[in-house]
């Protein structure tokens, strides 16, 4: 049934022509079929597109996705939206033309509203689809069986809650913090804006928060920000919570100049190189790493086993087709295992990371 | 009639060039209303280390906007410099260790990527405007290349020095910076190229039959910009002791910011280093000002915004205007 399943959608007129009694006809037609896909399985090409290269964070995304094709010897492309959502959409579109159709693709859309494009240009076509992080909250994977095949992202939430509350016990539970935000409309900043709110909450009262900035993401802004806060609060700063460690990496570095750095700790979100290391020396009281050589590697993975007929996604249940995946907390008693095991993906164990489904908290 | 005419034209010049300094007056009187912590010797060091990098870069803005032109490649000058200074020095991606003798590599790294912004904007005669986002595209995609999506972290204290260490008490950087100006001063009012400069802005047909080589000048004058940002680059990976292609990212907006708040008119041939260095601390003390007051970050963006227009405003020599474009 399975087989039957996902080829449905090649053969759907033929089967709709052949009336009622189709099904079972339908049905003959999809073995041979299912038997030429299998034994051409390379001949899908695998895409991952995101917003650029020059970020760390979408750099393993990529990777991830590489590494994958590499081990089921597949044609792989990596297009790259430059924050621009014509060209990401426009690009989807020429790939899915090359290909005739035969498109596998984990895309991170530069914007919400291009999710739905995509998925429908996708299944116009016949390709599989997996998107991350952005899409509306009213398009949902089942409704576009089979080819819109998941939706994954990462629960800032709780990540920025745990996350504070490490940056909390840094400081002895008790005092103010200040605090730096991303780009106001983005549902990561407003997701980590609330985890932090609610640690803050769950303090009762114990801990302040002084300011609250947004630095857009930009590490040069948050440095200026964390400058101008420490002549206004001065040593009753105990602690700065960034919504990334970009911006953490920036406030850091103004600590610095104020010799600072280790006495007031810093946490951020995102697992990049320099707050792993700054939780090393002792400078960051933990980041939280999102894993991005997994969802990169897994958005294509899961969308393979669909098209190779190994899976019946529409059979799935709601919460493997829109999930969050496993976050993980860097702090200074974890960062050493960390270190020494960096989350090797393995890409037969399709849901292993998976953490729930995804909430909509609108 | 017609003598108090001029008169009072030429004491209103007089008052525009005192504008933006009255303004910088006037900012830092009202935020030490707010904050008695404002004018203290250790704020005042914190808001000249922040001007430090918008300085550099704003000395090479100058020159090109005393010309008439522009130059919208600053952050992929600074992306360039910075990821190059960042590999050569002793780091975690490559196993270089040259120490500051990889500093005036990426300076001239930002030489010579200005030198193409002259060459293309003289001898292909395209604007300004396109050659520079062209080349700044191109410094932001080499950086990317280079470094393949990664960060790469500095470990040479050495190189971080030039932002970390203190001589008499006063940072590095600013000491860096303060070079910076003097040296676009020795330019702008003791070489030749610096007169030609203003003689360009103000009226090229005039200054081609005066006999000034101005093709020659301006790929010069881009060059020197280019020289002045791939300082800029130096400093941003020594300040962050890391280099990333988007370590630039939001310069480009600050350093022209600065440059027409300080009174440089971007027009051409009004203006001068001295003025950026009034604007570049206009727009630092603003930014750093709102937080001190605790004003609300969407304000923030607002009076931004009204600054560079009333700025702006302030500044235009309209009797000089006939078209508005």
């Amino acid at each position: 049934m399975s087989k039957f399943d996902w080829q449905k959608s090649g053969v759907s007129r033929r089967a709709l022509l052949k009336g009622a009694a189709g099904l079972g006809a339908a049905g003959a037609l999809g073995l041979p079929f299912a038997r030429q896909a299998r034994a051409e399985e390379t001949t899908w090409t695998l895409a991952n597109s995101m917003r650029s290269l020059a970020n760390p964070y979408h750099a393993a995304f990529a990777k991830g996705g590489e590494e994958f094709a590499k081990s089921i010897g597949a044609k792989y492309e990596q297009l790259v939206t430059e924050g621009n959502s014509q060209k990401g959409m426009s690009d989807i579109r020429a790939l899915l033309q090359r290909t005739g159709g035969k498109l596998i693709l984990n895309v991170d859309p530069n914007d919400s509203p291009d999710a739905r494009v995509i998925v429908e240009e996708v299944q116009k076509a016949g390709g599989y689809v997996v998107t991350q992080w952005n899409k509306p909250d009213d398009l949902h994977p089942w409704d576009h069986n089979p080819s819109y095949v998941a939706h994954m992202s990462f629960d800032g939430v709780p990540a920025a809650k745990t996350i504070a509350e490490a940056l909390f016990k840094s400081f002895g539970g008790e005092g103010g913090i200040v605090a730096i935000g991303g780009i106001l409309s983005n549902v990561p900043a407003i997701e980590r804006k609330l985890g932090l709110d609610q640690a803050i909450e769950a303090s009762g009262g114990k801990v302040k928060l002084l300011d609250f900035q947004p630095a857009d993401w930009n590490e040069q802004k948050a440095f200026e920000i964390m400058q101008a806060w420490i002549t206004r609060f001065g040593d009753e700063i105990k602690g700065v919570f960034a919504a990334n460690d970009g911006m953490g990496v920036g406030a850091l570095e103004a600590l610095r100049q104020n010799g600072l750095a280790g006495k007031v700790q810093v946490v951020g979100l995102d697992g990049i190189e320099a707050a792993v290391a700054a939780v090393e020396a002792g400078e960051f009281a933990g980041t939280v790493a999102w894993d991005p050589m997994w969802t990169g590697g897994m958005g294509l993975a899961i969308p393979y086993a669909v098209a190779t007929g190994k899976i019946d996604i529409a059979k799935e249940p709601k919460e493997h087709r829109e999930f969050y995946g496993t976050a993980i907390i860097v702090t200074k008693d974890t960062v050493a295992g960390y270190r020494a095991n960096p989350g090797k993906v393995d890409f037969n164990d399709l849901w292993g990371k998976a953490t729930g489904q995804i909430q909509y908290r609108s | 009639m017609a003598l108090a005419v001029r008169t009072s034209k030429a004491g209103f010049a007089k008052w525009r060039a005192w504008a933006p300094l009255a303004v910088l007056a006037g900012l830092c009187i009202l935020v030490s209303l707010f904050n008695s912590n404002f004018l203290t010797v250790s704020n005042s060091l914190r808001l000249l280390n922040t001007a430090a990098i918008p300085l550099v870069l704003s000395m090479g803005a100058t020159f090109i906007i005393l010309m008439g032109s522009i130059d919208l490649s600053v952050e992929g000058v600074i992306a360039v410099t910075a990821v190059t200074v960042s590999l050569l020095v002793a780091n975690d991606l490559t196993g270089y260790d040259y120490g500051l003798w990889a500093v005036p590599v990426a300076i001239i790294a930002g030489g010579l990527l200005g030198l193409l912004n002259g060459v293309l904007h003289v001898r292909l005669k395209t604007p300004s405007f396109m050659t520079t986002l062209g080349v700044g595209f191109a410094g932001v995609g080499i950086a990317t290349a280079m470094l393949g999506g990664q960060t790469v972290r500095i470990s040479d204290q050495t190189f971080r020095a030039l932002s970390l260490g203190r001589v008499g008490g006063v940072p590095m950087a600013i000491w860096i910076a303060l070079s910076a100006v003097i040296v676009a001063y020795i330019i702008q009012e003791r070489t030749r190229i610096g007169r030609w400069v203003y003689a360009i802005g103000t009226d090229e047909t005039t200054a081609r039959q005066a006999g000034i080589p101005i093709e020659r000048t301006r790929i010069l004058i881009f060059s020197l910009a280019g020289l002045f940002y791939g300082l800029g680059g130096v400093l941003s990976a020594a300040q962050f002791g890391q280099g990333h292609a988007l370590i630039s990212q939001g310069r480009l907006f600050t350093t022209v910011t600065a440059v027409v708040v300080g009174g440089t008119s971007l027009s051409g041939g009004v203006g001068s280093v001295l003025n950026s260095v009034v604007g570049v601390l206009i727009v630092v003390v603003l930014a750093n000002g709102m937080v001190l007051m605790g004003v609300e970050p969407y304000i923030q963006q607002g009076v931004q915004g009204l600054l560079i227009i009333v700025a702006v405003a302030l500044s235009l020599d309209r009797s000089r205007l006939d078209v508005v474009k």
